[in-house]
Parts: C-alpha cells; sequence; structure tokens
C-alpha cells in the first residue's frame, strides 16, 4: 500500500516535471473528491529563469502553486524570465501582473529583489511576495519574504552523511558559487562534524556567477560527482537544482550513495537511482508559496520576513528510502537541539 | 544613368530588409500555427505593446545597450575580426568600473566620466590581450576571445565576494559591488510622457559612439585602412596597411567599445554590479551587427526590433503563447536577413556588371554618332 | 566550328571573350541566341550540364589544389568509387592512358605544389579530358608559359586535335594564335567581326581586327637613362619560415629615366624581390637604398610615401578591392597622400575628382566612377591601377606584368604611358612573362633563376629564344 503509494506520488511529480514551460491560466479543474471552494483570489507568479520544469526550485513553487490551484480554487498566471534580462525587464514583468490586478504575486528567486523593489511602492493594495531574499520587507510592507533556513536542513543531512559515510570521505557539489548555496555548504560541513570531528569533505561548484548553467547541467554533475567517488568519498550532497540528475548517475555507477535537494528526489527519480539517494534536504518552496496563497485567500495575508525553518518544517530531510531509517534517530535529535536552541547552525563558510 | 542607378539602389537596399522581414514572419507564423497559436492575435498582441510608454521606455533602455554592444562587434566586422569577447570584455568593465565608482568620490561630472574610462581602459584592455594573441603567436581572435570570455566569468566571479570587491545586501541572496553615490549616476531623460520611468541618459553616449563610428570608418584614413584589411588584406598590405597594427587598434577600439556596453544600465538603473546584472549581451551585439550590416543606421533599426521583440515577449505570455517563439522569431530574422542581403547583393552585383556592359555599349554607338569625339 | 580542329578565340579585354567561354561552360545564361551541338540545340544551364555534352575549361588561373597529388586533383569532383570506396587504381589507370594517348604525362603521385606550370597546365588538361570532353575551352594558357613550354603545349593540343578532340583557344598573344589555330574568330565589344584563317592575316592585321583601328609602332626610342641612383639594392638575401634561400645575394640598381627588366620563369624569386623592395617582407640580409636614403627598415607605407609606385602582379589580390567602388581603389595604396587625404581625414571630393581624370586619362571604360572594381573587365581594372600608380609623379615604379591579360590596345597604352614617365626620369624594375614586352620596353634586363640573378642580357640583342633559355638554365644570353 505505501509503496503503491509512493509510485503514484513519483508519478504525479513525474508527470509535473516534464509538463510544458508555458504558461497556463487553465482556470483550476474542479477537484476531484475533496471538497474546495471557488476562490476570487489571483495569484501571479514569476519564475526565475528556467520556470516550470527546472526540476528545481522553480518547480518547488510550481507544485505549491498547482495544490493550491486544485485545493483553493485560486486562479493563477504563470511568467517566466529570459536568460539575459535586466531588472527593467522584471519590472515589466511583475507591473503587468499587478496591472492585471493579480494578488498576490509571487516572486520566485532573488533576482527580482531589485526588480520587486521598484515595483512594490507603486502598487501599495497588491501583495508581493519573493521568495530568498528578504531584504525587502522591512521597507515594503506590501512584501512578504519567504526565506528558508537551508543551513539548519542542510546540518541534518550532513549528520545523516557522515553517520553513513564508511570512508569518512564525503561531497558537497554546488551549483553555482554563490552566497545562498554557500549556506547549504556551511549547515552540510557543521552538520557532518558534529558527527565525525575528523570527516574529510570535498567540496566543489560546478559554475562561478554569472554563469549560472551549474543548475541546470547533469553532464557537469556527473564529472564532479565522478571525481569525489574516485577520491574516495562515498557520500555526496548536491546542491545543484537540475544538475543533481547527474550526480544520481555517477553514484550509481560508482555504487556509492548521493542526497538528494529541495523536494524529496527518491520519487521523482528512475528505478534504478533510488536505492542511491540516501534522503533529500527538503527545502519547501512549495509549502512556502502554498502557505501564503491560503493566508491571502484567508484574507490574512502572511506580512514580514516569513523564514520556513525547522521549527516550521520549512525545510528538513526526507525519509523515504528505508536506507536512511538508521540515521535518522540521531538527526531528529539534532533537530530538536536546533528548535530548542541549544545547536546554532552556521549559515556562512 | 545615375538617377536610374539610385532609383534602382534604393530599391536593392530596401528589397533585403523587406525579404527578410517577410520570410521571418511566415517562419514564425508557421512555428506559431504548428504549437496551436493564431500568428495574428500573437503578432497585435506585441504591436499593442507599443502603445504602452513604459514599453517604449524599456525599448529604448535595452536598445542603447543592445547598441553599443553592436557596435562593438561591427567595429571588428569591417576589418573582418571576430570580436566574440564582447561579452566578457562588457561584463569585466562594468564590473570593475562600477567597483571603482563605488569606491570613490568626486564631483558629479568627473565622477561619471571615470567611471566611464575605467570601463573603457578595462573593455580595451581585455580584448587587447586577443589582438596582441593575434598578432605575435597567430592565434585565431575568435579562439581567443571565447576563452577570454570563460576567464573574465571566473575573474569576476573571484571577485565579486564579499571581501574582495562585493559587499553583502543585507538580508538578500545577492551580492554586489559598492552602491555608486548619486554623483556617479546618469540621469534618466523624460523624453516619453504617460510614464514616471525615464529613458538611460546613456543612449546620447550611444547616439554620439554611432556617429563616431560612422565618421571613423567612412571619414578617416584610419577608417579606410580598416576597410581595406577587411575588404582584402593582400591588398590592404601592398597599400602599405600595417596589418598587425591595425588588428591591436582596431581591437582596442571595439573592446573600448563594449566596456561602454554595460554602462547604461550600471549608471542609469543598477548603480551597483551585482549577481543579477545582465549577461549575454555581447552575443546580443553579434546577431544585431548582423542583422544591421555593420552600418550605424541598419545597427539602431536592428537594435530597436531586438529591443521591441525582447521587451514584448512578456506580453505574448500572458496570452498563453510561449515566449520562446520570441526567440526563433529573433534566430530567423538574423538569417533571412543574412541570406536575404547575400542574394539582393549577388543581384546587384550581375546587374552592374550588365549595367556596365550595356552603358558600354550606348557610349560606343554614341561616340560612333558623334563621329569618334568622346 | 568543326571537329578536330583548333579554333581560337581573339579579342580585346571586356570584348566579350570571357563572358563568351562562360556561357559555353553553363556559368552565365544567354539573354538570346542558341548554341549547337552536333546540329542539336542544347540548354547549358550549368557547368554540370555542360561537362556532360563533353564541354571542358582550362581556366586562366589554375584551379589546382596545392597540396593534393596528381591523381587526386584530377579525379576531385568526379572520384570514382567502388561500394562507396574510392577507387584510386582503375583512376591511375586511366590517367596514364589518357598521358600516353595525348602525349600528357605527369607522374600521378606527384604533389601538385612540387610542379612546374608547364606540369600543372596539363594537369589541368587531364582533368577535363578525364571527365569525358570532347570540347575543351582554354582560356589564356600560354600566359604563364615560358617559349619552350609553348612548344609543348602545342605539341600536344595537335595530338589533341588528330584525335578528333576540339579545341577553342584564347588568347591575346597573335603570334600564337596563328601558329596553332585553324580558324580565329576575332570579337569586339560583344560581336564577332571576323573570322579568318591563319594564313590569310599576318599578327598586326589581326591585331587591328581586335581593336578596329590602326596600332601604333612600338619600339625605336632614344635611352634616357642617366647616371642618379634611385634604386639601389646590395646583396638582398631572403630566407623563408625553415631558411631556405628564397632570394640569394640580389645586387641591382635601377637609375632614373631607366627601365630594369626581370627575366625568369615564374616562382624563381621575382614576386619575393618585389615585396622585399616594397617593404612586405623583411630580408635576412642586404640593403635596399632609395635615393640617398637607406630605406630596408622602412615599412611599406614610409615607401610608398616616399615616392615608390607599385603595380602588383595579382591585381585582384593585391591591386584592389573588388567590391569597393573605383574611386576607394583610386585612394589605395595613396591613402595618406593628397589628393585622396587631407591631414588624417579622407578627401573624398579630391580622389573622386582624380579618379575622373585618371578614368579620362588612362581610358578606364567605365559608366561610372562609383562602380564596384569587380564589374569592370580585367583590362580595365589594370588600367586603373596603372593610372593610379603613375598618378603623384613617384620615382620609382615597381611593375609586375604591367599589361598582364591586358588588350593590344590598351598594352600599347600602358607602354606609351611607361615611356613617357621614364622619360621624364621615372625609374622603373619590370617584371614580366611577355619577353617581347621585357625585351622593348627594358634598357637592361637580368634573369632571375632560383631566386639569384643569373645572367645579364641587352636588350637590343638578344632574342626572345636567348632569353628563355638563359630563363631554364640552359645556357647563357650573353652574360
Amino acid at each position: 500500500m505505501k509503496i503503491a503509494t509512493m509510485l503514484a506520488a513519483g508519478a504525479l511529480a513525474l508527470a509535473a516535471c516534464s509538463s510544458s514551460t508555458s504558461g497556463t491560466t487553465t482556470t483550476s479543474p474542479a477537484p476531484a473528491g475533496s471538497a474546495s471552494a471557488k476562490s476570487d483570489v489571483k495569484v501571479g507568479l514569476a519564475y526565475d529563469i528556467g520556470g516550470r520544469g527546472d526540476q528545481s526550485f522553480n518547480d518547488a513553487a510550481a507544485r505549491g502553486l498547482d495544490q493550491a490551484k486544485t485545493e483553493l480554487g485560486v486562479e493563477v498566471k504563470e511568467l517566466e524570465a529570459t536568460a539575459g534580462e535586466t531588472d527593467a525587464q522584471k519590472e515589466e514583468r511583475l507591473t503587468t501582473l499587478a496591472e492585471a490586478g493579480y494578488s498576490p504575486i509571487i516572486a520566485v528567486g532573488f533576482a527580482y529583489a531589485t526588480s520587486l523593489g521598484a515595483v512594490a511602492p507603486k502598487f501599495p493594495k497588491t501583495t508581493f511576495a519573493i521568495v530568498d531574499d528578504a531584504s525587502l520587507s522591512e521597507k515594503n510592507p506590501n512584501v512578504t519574504s519567504l526565506v528558508f533556513a537551508e543551513n539548519q536542513g542542510s546540518y541534518l543531512v550532513g549528520a545523516i552523511a557522515a553517520q553513513a559515510s564508511k570512508t569518512g570521505n564525503i561531497g558537497f557539489i554546488g551549483g553555482v558559487n554563490v552566497p545562498l548555496i554557500q549556506k547549504f555548504q556551511a549547515g552540510f560541513e557543521a552538520g557532518a562534524k558534529s558527527v565525525n570531528p575528523n570527516i574529510k569533505i570535498q567540496a566543489k561548484y560546478l559554475t562561478e556567477p554569472p554563469d549560472f548553467s551549474g543548475f541546470g547541467d547533469p553532464q557537469k554533475g556527473q564529472v564532479a560527482a565522478d571525481g569525489m567517488y574516485q577520491a574516495g568519498a562515498d557520500v555526496v550532497y548536491h546542491a545543484a537544482g537540475g544538475s543533481g540528475g547527474g550526480v544520481f548517475k555517477a553514484a550509481v555507477a560508482a555504487n556509492k550513495l548521493a542526497i538528494g535537494v529541495d523536494s524529496d528526489q527518491y520519487l521523482t527519480a528512475p528505478a534504478d537511482q533510488k536505492p542511491v539517494i540516501l534522503t533529500s534536504m527538503l527545502k519547501r518552496v512549495d509549502v512556502a508559496v502554498y502557505d501564503m496563497v491560503k493566508s491571502s485567500v484567508d484574507k490574512a495575508p502572511l506580512t514580514g520576513v516569513q523564514t520556513f525553518d525547522l521549527a516550521k518544517d520549512g525545510v528538513g530531510f526526507s525519509t523515504s528510502n528505508d536506507a536512511v531509517t538508521p540515521y535518522t534517530a540521531k538527526a531528529d535529535e539534532l533537530k530538536a537541539q536546533i528548535i530548542s536552541g541549544a545547536i546554532t547552525v552556521p549559515d556562512k563558510m | 544613368m545615375i538617377g536610374r542607378f539610385s532609383i534602382r539602389g534604393v530599391a536593392l537596399s530596401v528589397a533585403a530588409p523587406l525579404l527578410a522581414i517577410v520570410f521571418a514572419l511566415t517562419v514564425t507564423s508557421l512555428v506559431l500555427l504548428a504549437t496551436g497559436n493564431a500568428p495574428l492575435g500573437a503578432f497585435s498582441t506585441m504591436l499593442a505593446q507599443l502603445e504602452k510608454p513604459r514599453i517604449q521606455v524599456n525599448i529604448l533602455n535595452s536598445a542603447t545597450t543592445y547598441y553599443l554592444s553592436a557596435i562593438a562587434v561591427a567595429i571588428g566586422f569591417r576589418m573582418k575580426l571576430f570580436n566574440i569577447g564582447v561579452d566578457g570584455q562588457y561584463r569585466l568593465a562594468a564590473m570593475l568600473a562600477a567597483a571603482v565608482g563605488g569606491a570613490i568620490a568626486l564631483p558629479p561630472v568627473f565622477h561619471v566620466a571615470t567611471i566611464i574610462l575605467v570601463a573603457m581602459f578595462v573593455g580595451a584592455l581585455w580584448a587587447g590581450i586577443a589582438a596582441v594573441l593575434k598578432v605575435t603567436r597567430g592565434i585565431s581572435e575568435v579562439i581567443s576571445t571565447i576563452m577570454l570570455n570563460f576567464i573574465a566569468t571566473g575573474i569576476v566571479a573571484y571577485l565579486l565576494a564579499p571581501g574582495r570587491l562585493a559587499v553583502e545586501i543585507t538580508g538578500s541572496n545577492n551580492i554586489g559591488t559598492k552602491v555608486i553615490p548619486e554623483s556617479g549616476r546618469v540621469p534618466g531623460l523624460p523624453i516619453i510622457p504617460g510614464t514616471p520611468n525615464l529613458v538611460f541618459g546613456m543612449i546620447i553616449m550611444a547616439i554620439i559612439v554611432g556617429v563616431g563610428y560612422w565618421f571613423v570608418i567612412n571619414r578617416t584614413r584610419f577608417g579606410f585602412d580598416l576597410r581595406a584589411t577587411g575588404a582584402s588584406e593582400t591588398a590592404a598590405v601592398a597599400s602599405g596597411v600595417n596589418v598587425k597594427k591595425m588588428i591591436i587598434v582596431t581591437m582596442l577600439l571595439s573592446g573600448a567599445v563594449a566596456g561602454l556596453v554595460g554602462m547604461p544600465q550600471l549608471l542609469g538603473d543598477s548603480y551597483t554590479y551585482g549577481l543579477d546584472f545582465p549577461t549575454g549581451l555581447g552575443f546580443t551585439g553579434i546577431a544585431i551587427a548582423l542583422l544591421g550590416r555593420n552600418n550605424p543606421i541598419g545597427i539602431a533599426f536592428g537594435a530597436l526590433l531586438w529591443s521591441f521583440l525582447d521587451n514584448t515577449s512578456n506580453s505574448l505570455e500572458f496570452d498563453n503563447v510561449p515566449k520562446q517563439t520570441v526567440l526563433i522569431m529573433q534566430g530567423v530574422i538574423v538569417l533571412s536577413v543574412v541570406i536575404a542581403y547575400e542574394l539582393v547583393r549577388r543581384y546587384r552585383i550581375r546587374m552592374v556588371a550588365s549595367d556596365v556592359g550595356r552603358q558600354l555599349d550606348a557610349e560606343l554607338v554614341t561616340t560612333a554618332a558623334q563621329g569618334g569625339s568622346a | 566550328m568543326k571537329r578536330g580542329s583548333v579554333h581560337a578565340i581573339v579579342g580585346e579585354n571586356g570584348a566579350g571573350k570571357s563572358t563568351l567561354m562562360k556561357i559555353l561552360y553553363g556559368m552565365y545564361r544567354p539573354d538570346s541566341g542558341e548554341i549547337f551541338i552536333d546540329g542539336e540545340p542544347i540548354t547549358l544551364s550549368s557547368p554540370a550540364v555542360a561537362i556532360e555534352l563533353g564541354i571542358g575549361m582550362v581556366h586562366q588561373h589554375f584551379q589546382l589544389a596545392d597540396n593534393f597529388t596528381v591523381l587526386e586533383n584530377v579525379v576531385l569532383g568526379s572520384e570514382p568509387t567502388k561500394g562507396g570506396r574510392l577507387d584510386f587504381a582503375l583512376a591511375r589507370q586511366r590517367i596514364g592512358d589518357l598521358g600516353r594517348q595525348y602525349g600528357l604525362e605527369v607522374d600521378p603521385d606527384a604533389l601538385v605544389e612540387d610542379l612546374g606550370v608547364g606540369d600543372r597546365q596539363r594537369v589541368e588538361i587531364l582533368k577535363v579530358l578525364y571527365r569525358g570532353a570532347t570540347t575543351i575551352i582554354l582560356d589564356e594558357p600560354t600566359a604563364v608559359l615560358v617559349p619552350q613550354e609553348v612548344d609543348e603545349l602545342f605539341g600536344a593540343l595537335l595530338e589533341l586535335k588528330q584525335q578528333g578532340l576540339s579545341i577553342i583557344f584564347i588568347s591575346h598573344k597573335l603570334d600564337e594564335v596563328r601558329r596553332v589555330a585553324d580558324d580565329i574568330t576575332v570579337i569586339r565589344r560583344g560581336t564577332t567581326v571576323a573570322t579568318v584563317k591563319p594564313a590569310d592575316v599576318n599578327s598586326r592585321q589581326l591585331a587591328e581586327l581586335m581593336v578596329g583601328s590602326e596600332l601604333p609602332t612600338p619600339e625605336t626610342r632614344e635611352s634616357t637613362v642617366t647616371d642618379v641612383d634611385v634604386l639601389v639594392v646590395k646583396g638582398l638575401t631572403l630566407h623563408d619560415s625553415v631558411g631556405r634561400d628564397l632570394l640569394t645575394d640580389i645586387s641591382l640598381a635601377v637609375h632614373s629615366g631607366e627601365v630594369v627588366g626581370i627575366a625568369g620563369v615564374e616562382g624563381n624569386g621575382q614576386a619575393e624581390l618585389v615585396e622585399a623592395i616594397m617593404g612586405m617582407r623583411t630580408p635576412t640580409a642586404g640593403e635596399i637604398h632609395l635615393g640617398s636614403d637607406d630605406i630596408t627598415t622602412w615599412s611599406t607605407r614610409q615607401r610608398r610615401e616616399a615616392g615608390v609606385a607599385y603595380i602588383p602582379e595579382d591585381r585582384t589580390r593585391h591591386g584592389l578591392l573588388q567590391d569597393s567602388p573605383l574611386w576607394e581603389n583610386r585612394m589605395l595604396g595613396h591613402q595618406t597622400q593628397p589628393p585622396n587625404a587631407r591631414g588624417i581625414l579622407l578627401d573624398r571630393k579630391g580622389a573622386k575628382a582624380d579618379t575622373q581624370r585618371i578614368v579620362d586619362e588612362f581610358d578606364v571604360r567605365t559608366p561610372s566612377i562609383d562602380v564596384l572594381a569587380s564589374a569592370l573587365s580585367g583590362g580595365n581594372q589594370q588600367k586603373l591601377i596603372v593610372g593610379r600608380e603613375m598618378s603623384g609623379d613617384p620615382r620609382l615604379l615597381i611593375a609586375s606584368h604591367p599589361t598582364r591579360g591586358v588588350d593590344v590596345g590598351a598594352q600599347s597604352d600602358i607602354w606609351d604611358h611607361l615611356r613617357a614617365a621614364r622619360a621624364a626620369g621615372l625609374a622603373v624594375l619590370l617584371i614580366s612573362a611577355d619577353l617581347d614586352e621585357l625585351i622593348g620596353l627594358s634598357d637592361a634586363i637580368v634573369v632571375m633563376l632560383r631566386g639569384e640573378l643569373v645572367a645579364t642580357a641587352d636588350p637590343a640583342t638578344v632574342t626572345p629564344e636567348q632569353l628563355g633559355s638563359a630563363m631554364t638554365g640552359a645556357g647563357g644570353a650573353g652574360a
């Protein structure tokens, strides 16, 4: 029964990933079974480069949106960024949505910070939200910041990796060398060292900004992971979005373990990769998006900086692969200590 | 005779772009139909955007940047020198100029001038490396400039870190150079009524660069040497052109203009070089230089067209037409322009050759009739 | 024309010879008129069709891949295949057969770059024969050959003719045409003027038919040679990139009012010598003086500004910008000097006015100075170049094949201009493959062989045959 559910969920997620990148305005179909109120809330979602179908955090946002559409009956409009565009073009995107009466308007990704800062004051009655940025909500009462304690989630999977490693050698692969991803690394390394202070940690970033291809190049991921496995690592954690697929391939080839990121990648991976995906660091962008929409539907939109941390279950680790079971007790213990404040996880390298 | 020549000349020079646009529209329509969208609807949606003052400002602003990039590329193209490295040159130049601009305090005009000069210097320097490699070691500038793009990316990434040239922006995942103070900014121009948005003041710089490009290429000895080298290197050498020197000077000029590419955005809008600074403008410039046939006026039209397509693609997406349609359209336009111009060029050469023949025949008859007094 | 005959087509440059040939070879489409082969009207829409109909063309400029062997060049474009793979054995045998049959034997495995001009031409002819041509068009085949090679070529043509092939022979050299052709068609300004038998005309009459008027008489002139050194070359040596000698210890002097001719088979260092004097190559050793200045280290531009004019050997590569208008071509090489420039700016008005002057004075036939250089016929292009280089009172003129590919009328015009300038004190270094021209114009002749000056000759006494022998290293020329 459990397996059947998981497969069904996997299939659904796969379907979501492979859906076209074009915008969709289909007013939500009557959700099957569950009772749902038809809402007059119109949600605008502005994706970062890659958009729906990037198998990374744009997709996570899309999942939250889809859930809101089905359960809350909201109307949605999704627009996507073009590579190399300027802030003016992002502003235009947000303005178009605002003028068309969409509220809340959720900008996915910190790249929208400057443009949202310019647009938000012009539409004081519109609710905006931005993922991965906390710099705007202080000055703009109508902007909600949706940020995550990725370092906390990474701390836990770091602890799991250190326990699972037999060689005392683990790896971290970041997609692009930006502060956001360094935050993952910082948490991961701290978590691993909390279990094994002498552990060796290899770290590599696939590309340097402004080359953001490291978030969508499985080939690069595979080469980097291959290198780490050959150098003795037996667990590799990736925070590299779409490049993660290559990390899993390398893990299969080396018969070693890998840790996914953002969503539970065990569920969406092909059958041959499932065994090697020990766990995934969950960054629940979908939860954040859903909560944001839900609060708007409830006429009490979230405001200020909303940090989705362990306490809020905004980050965490997945347990769908039974192989992780031996290590979860320790991770849960650490989790409690983080929530209680006994452990402070660093957010910088 | 002259009259006929020029009327047909005008007709021919209009024919090529017209042909290209008709062809591009046809192909795009087919793509739209194939994806189940109405072509006319999509085109009219885009055109309708033109009425919005805000969009007009955006089109002018993007076009300013594109124009500078295309001129930088065209300078090299006129000499058959393919500066593929405009992209790296402008990014490195913008980043370092932004860092300098944020670090110093000068009176308004001097501050802006310093930033611009730094950008031009860095752009020229970066392009100069490729030139020196070509002249001393015979390395194709195509390869070296592409490689230098990657190296520029690496350098920018290294320097754009807290503690080096970047400062963290509290609460944001973005990082950027220190914000350039008021004195180092170029005020916008309120030339489009109906919107608070301003047109980049640097549009004036772009116009100056365009006029300067035209003047240097067409009216100076240097420009003649440059064009001659592009038209036939062997003939240029025989005419006394020092090709090595030309390569160096031309690449430096191209790089200096490339250095300006990031300036409209930096001095008119961002005031900092951050992770979200636009990338890839150098490659847009290559396409637009091709589109404008290296001609300063042609490039202006090309930049505006490109910018129009870019800035109205959001509206397509809003109407549920995939915005990638615009990318297809841009690609098809460049290809059709290249092909159409080649066709028209060949046709023109055939026409002129047969004209020369006919003219000589006519002359002969006249001469004979006048009893040989030519 | 008849099967098994040699039909020559002669005419001035721009008379339409090349155009006619290009129509026959399917490169151009005629506006009107018909072409018949064996009584059948045919449409030649492309070279491929022409080849199929048995028409082959040997171009004036060889179209061979230098780093391929003879065999590879011959089969290029019609490669024999067996089961999708190249079948060289068959091709080798056919080439051998063809060579023996027509007296065109060439080593099939030699690299084309190692072959002499005569051999290369044989490869070109083999190429068209290999494709089964029964009618062969030869475009100015003798322009690049020394007299001995011309004889060999004519021998081969005779062989081909006797085997029943038809040959269309285009040339400026009227003596040769009369020697080899069975029929001669003269065309002028695009129409046939006359078809004559070689026995019925002499060269002079033929030339007059071509030009349409009486020819000026060449020769007979007084020496204008002075003892003022203009160009002095001392011990000039030039190595190529791997250190082989291209030029060895060349010393010569050209005085004001003197024409010094350099005789030599092409590829014996003349081009390198010219480029060294022009500053386009840096000599390994030796000195070059212009008047009282040592110009060894000067740039090409400095030399040009000092009054060195240059008529390059290959006008399309070195002399013109094909896609630029005539008036811009007038600037080329003189873009820093009046009337083309004022300070760092171009003087477009001055250049245009002076281009018009050149067009008028040198009889460049063009509807306007705004047409592209590529629209002019070769002869008119050459007249423009000569006019340009004679402008601005040069002290020294380096003239490489100044009348190559130029019709008789233009040729004598150019000669007149050279003589007039010489009389006014111009020093001329003349390189030419046309031995009559060389003997007729020069005050002194030196012979160049393998990068060395091997002999001198007195143009007053030497014959083309003696010169030819000296050029191939077969014997002295009265040194």
